[in-house]
């Protein structure tokens, strides 16, 4: 077995109630590492087309990496993979908490739970004693995920879901510690198996194949992480919160349902008005990550519970127009203790403000007003009254009510919050990505907008390229598996430092924009790894990875996904952005709204794809995608 | 003609204020010296805490326009922005 992996993978059939273990493929390893990438091919050749995604039929799969396990900084996180009842396409999610690491620790490479169980169960998974336990789970049925981890303590590691899940809300996670595999509704999948938690641990340790060299390199990056601007200041003092008062800068902070993408009031939810104001003396991270970006708040009635995150701060603050912390931390806290996406509750929330502002919906919301939100939040995470609509999502909603041209969704999953109206990579990205338009599946805007490489946004140049260099980057991440915001790193400390005024930052941002295909030349080019988590991959496995064979890995991930979607019906033609995104402009210099279709053939053609958005054969020959 | 001035959150906490409006200024030049102004003997602390902020009217950077000479209108939003990353 190649080192870094445990070279197990566990088979649970909650029908039968019955498990197998089975050997990791090899083969697939080294195309697909491990992650969202092996999770993807396992889906795709073991699942029909047309599976109903909240049936039996469905495959739930929990998939580690060969990162996973080691104290490498930001590698305990691991991916779930099913088909998403949001979108009809790809599902996937990735979770950090400490799940991963009982995973590896029970020797367990991947989880692929089939079936559904006739009543409520939980899994009790002992790595060491190749046991799993199928046990009654109908005490822990409709228990909060914050109770429900309590309640199974803490010798093993956990995956739950709350009520949102049970109730299969479609955008429901999946939750370890207070972390959430959010998006795409993989928790409503786990619910529908009726599978409340899985736990897992044991003793075994990751076998490496340098363990010197990757102990002496990862205290040199504990060092580096420490010094850097994001990750050792920035992130670590403020959390993901730090970025608010950047997008709201920069007019990209969806407020009002996307209507502007700047809100008055962004100073009271940024992270470092919490630090100053909200903050309960505990920032919190992952195992072995030095970033620390959680952080603790008080909520009245429920104590010191995790704080919230930038998506969340912006969703259900900016978005709704509420400018009080301590709303948004209560509402932060409900999600997760119900277990559901913020980002996609908090832009349902805001077109369902929206419909009621136009007199197409009556429902007790109104933008600018916190009345009724907590309310509406427990009815979507129990389905109660018009809570029920809402846990379907945007999409769907606007099927229902009406308001297609302002539903904030791309593929059915709900636009993340960076208004692609001034960060044109990013629009090009949520409108291709799989899963749907969401910001972690590559996060260019932090090549355009919000990072120290300020190049223009808003014109066309690379605004093709960098979504595809960031997606495949992404995939081979979420494919070892590690936390995106390690890319946040690769832009060092000295480019941090310049002045954006000065000579040097400007002729730098300039040689940038003009890159053209050099970029992606240069990305591509296979050699000696440079980044750390390259030399990790390599001395871990004793393979060779570089920047070139990232990308070659994450295009294969980011094929497959592509062809698994077409299998599904979900083509090219959805690889679009909102209406209002297209042709209403929130730049007083704008006409209308994205370019995309200036955009989208470039991006096809760059991809190896046909005008359809279909792979073309010789590009999947090429990245050896077997169909 | 009136501006309104959005500082970065450090500027705002030590200088006193995140968000002021300016009158009769017309280019981000004037713009950046006038709010440099504002805070007397503070103005070394407005520059280094500014040192590392680009800045942008209506979220557009100024240097993605005319600069320092980019003009402004009535009802204009110069914002200081820093570099960021969030989730």
């Amino acid at each position: 077995m190649i080192k870094g992996y445990a070279g197990r993978v566990l088979e649970v059939d909650l029908s039968r109630q019955e498990f197998a273990f089975a050997d990791l493929d090899e083969e697939t390893a080294r195309l697909y590492i491990g992650g969202k990438g092996y999770g993807t091919r396992l889906l795709y050749d073991r699942t029909a087309a047309g599976i109903d995604p909240l049936g039996p039929e469905n495959l739930l799969i929990f998939a580690t990496g060969p990162l996973n396990g080691s104290v490498a900084p930001q590698s305990n996180r691991f991916a779930v993979v099913c088909k998403s009842p949001l979108t009809g396409g790809i599902g996937n999610a990735t979770c950090g908490g400490s799940f991963a690491l009982g995973m590896k620790k029970a020797g367990i490479d991947v989880l692929v739970v089939s079936g559904a169980a006739p009543q409520p169960v939980r899994l009790e998974i002992q790595g060491d004693r190749d046991e799993v336990r199928f046990l009654d789970a109908r005490e822990l049925w409709g228990r909060g995920t914050y109770d429900t981890q309590k309640e199974l303590g803490k010798k093993l590691y956990h995956a739950v879901i709350g009520p949102a899940g049970e109730n299969r809300v479609l955008y429901a996670g999946i939750v370890s510690n207070e972390r959430i595999a959010g998006r795409t509704g993989v928790g409503a999948v786990m619910g529908s198996k009726q599978l409340k938690a899985v736990s897992v641990g044991g003793s075994r340790k990751l076998d490496m194949e340098d363990p010197e060299k990757f102990k002496a390199y990862t205290k040199e990056v504990r060092k580096l992480f420490a010094d850097h601007p994001v990750l050792g200041e920035s992130m670590k003092r403020f959390g993901t919160g730090a970025i608010v008062n950047t997008t709201n800068g920069r007019n990209i902070l969806p407020t009002r349902n996307f209507q502007r993408g700047h809100f008055d009031e962004a100073v009271k939810i940024s992270g470092e008005w919490v630090e100053d104001h909200e903050l309960k003396g505990v920032k919190t991270s992952c195992i072995h990550c030095p970033v620390t970006c959680g952080r603790d708040v008080e909520v009245e009635g429920k104590g010191r519970v995790k704080g919230p995150e930038y998506e969340t701060l912006a969703l259900l603050g900016s978005n709704l127009e509420i400018g009080d912390i301590k709303r948004v931390a209560e509402w932060n806290y409900h999600a997760d203790d119900l277990g559901m996406d913020t980002i996609s509750l908090g832009a349902t929330l805001g077109f369902a403000m929206e419909l009621h502002e136009r007199g197409m919906l009556d429902v007790p919301l109104s933008f600018g007003s916190a009345a009724g939100v907590t309310e509406m939040i427990l009815d979507i995470g129990h389905r109660r009254g018009l809570g029920d609509d809402l846990a379907d999502g945007t999409m769907r909603m606007s099927e229902k009510y009406g308001g297609k041209e302002f539903a904030m969704h791309v593929k059915g999953l709900e636009l993340s919050a960076y208004d692609p109206r001034g960060s044109f990579a990013q629009g090009v990205e949520y409108a291709t990505t799989n899963r749907g338009g969401c910001h972690v599946q590559g996060a260019s805007m932090y090549m355009e907008s919000t990072g120290p490489l300020t190049i223009n946004p808003q014109n066309l140049k690379l605004k093709a390229d960098i979504p595809i260099v960031q997606q495949n980057l992404a995939c081979a991440i979420n494919s070892m598996v590690l936390c995106i915001f390690t890319t946040y790193g690769m832009i060092p400390k000295a480019v941090h430092e310049m002045r954006p005024d000065s000579f040097a930052h400007r002729a730098l941002v300039k040689i940038f924009e003009n890159s053209g295909p050099i970029f992606r030349t240069v990305m591509g080019l296979k050699g000696n790894p440079m980044m750390w988590f390259e030399k990790w991959l390599t001395y871990i496995t004793g393979t060779k990875f570089s920047a070139g064979h990232l990308q070659e890995i994450g295009a294969r991930i980011f094929n497959l996904e592509r062809m698994y979607n077409l299998r599904e019906g979900v083509t090219g033609a959805s690889d679009t952005l909102p209406p209002r995104i297209l042709n209403e402009p929130t730049f007083d210099h704008m006409d209308s709204g994205h370019p995309l279709p200036e955009l989208l053939p470039s991006y096809y053609a760059k991809r190896g794809w046909d005008a359809r958005g279909v792979p073309a054969p010789r590009t999947l020959e090429k990245l050896q995608v077997r169909l | 003609m009136s501006v309104t001035v959005e500082l970065t959150y450090d500027m705002g906490k030590e200088l006193g204020e995140h968000r002021f409006e300016l009158e009769g200024v017309e280019t981000v030049a004037e713009a950046v010296s006038r709010a440099r102004e504002r805070f007397g003997d503070k103005a070394e602390a407005f520059d280094q805490l500014g040192r590392l902020a680009a800045v942008a009217v209506n979220g557009v950077l100024a240097s993605h326009r005319r600069g320092a000479k980019t003009r402004l209108a009535d009802g204009d939003t110069v914002s200081f922005v820093k570099a960021a990353a969030g989730g």
